[in-house]
């Protein structure tokens, strides 16, 4: 059965695959490395590796998202390339596929939208993970809403 | 052995490590011992520094790892190191303490920054389960930093 971590960051709804999703961490530290891409925030440390923290508020056109209590848990991430994090709010649930629907609309769709898990009425963007996380990690994201043009990996 | 210890300083909220066979002496704070007409940006050089009856140049790493100092340049600590050119000064916001390298645990960069640090950095170590970066001398003056 597929099931899917739903997540909010303000004024963003995300979904991820639960077989993508390493870990979850409450209050991770995170720090500051020199030259960071600028859609990458900082980095944690997981296990004695660093793990880079995309900044999610560029995905909805808001400004970053630094504020703790907003971004309390780090989603950990695993993409082709290696683990990302990913922040959101605390309010966040693992929910079956099957209790929630899958859209079919493919419209407007952004390079970085796999699809819309829609669950009691909110539209969560599932994320194509590995597309996110070269884009925002080798300076391509141009901070714009819509990728479309973009290469696919 | 200085081999075996670390000098830690912090510049725009990021831990550096440097080995201590680099450190003539930590002067803290430059202010009243810096010179800022005698610049040289192209270089890294912010300013000259009065240190044991000389001018020496003192380069502000923070200008090429585009990096905001969190003090004002004149409250800033100075780290004078050897160079094959004399003794030069690197500018951070402070210098925390001494560590041990047994302390240290080495930790890859991860793929995905590889490119963004080339040529900043190329070593971080954990100390307490903190990242802390390697900070080369050579890649910041001398013929060697020019060359890169």
């Amino acid at each position: 059965m597929k099931r899917y971590g739903i997540f909010h960051l303000n004024q963003l709804e995300y979904a991820i695959s639960l077989t993508q999703i390493r870990k979850i961490v409450q209050n991770a530290r995170t720090f500051l490395l020199p030259r960071l891409p600028r859609a990458v925030s900082a980095v944690l440390v997981d296990e004695g590796q660093l793990v880079p923290v995309l900044d999610l508020g560029l995905l909805s056109g808001q400004p970053s998202v630094t504020d703790e209590e907003l971004c309390a848990y780090q989603v950990l991430v695993e993409s082709e390339y290696g683990t990302i994090a990913l922040p959101a709010a605390l309010n966040g649930a693992i929910v079956a596929e099957t209790k929630g629907t899958l859209s079919d609309s493919t419209e407007s769709k952004m390079s970085w939208i796999m699809n819309e898990f829609i669950y009691q009425n909110v539209r969560y963007k599932i994320l194509d993970i590995n597309f996110l996380a070269i884009e925002m990690t080798q300076n391509f994201w141009r901070n714009q809403l819509d990728t479309s043009g973009a290469r696919r990996h | 052995m200085d081999h075996n210890k670390k000098l830690i300083f912090q510049l725009g909220r990021i831990g550096f490590l440097l080995d201590l066979t680099h450190v003539v002496e930590v002067v803290d704070p430059v202010q009243g011992l810096f010179d800022p007409g005698r610049s040289d940006i192209a270089q890294g050089i912010v300013a000259a520094l009065r240190f044991r009856q000389t001018w020496i140049p003192a380069v502000d790493p923070a200008l090429k790892l585009g990096l905001s100092a969190q003090k004002k340049i004149v409250a800033r600590a100075a780290i004078v190191l050897h160079g094959h050119e004399g003794n030069w000064a690197v500018l951070a916001d402070s210098v925390t303490e001494l560590s041990f390298a047994d302390q240290l645990i080495p930790c890859d960069i991860p793929f995905l920054l590889k490119v963004s640090a080339m040529g900043y950095y190329s070593q971080v170590f954990l100390l307490n389960n903190e990242p802390w970066v390697v900070f080369d001398p050579e890649d910041y003056y001398g013929a060697s930093a020019q060359s890169a």
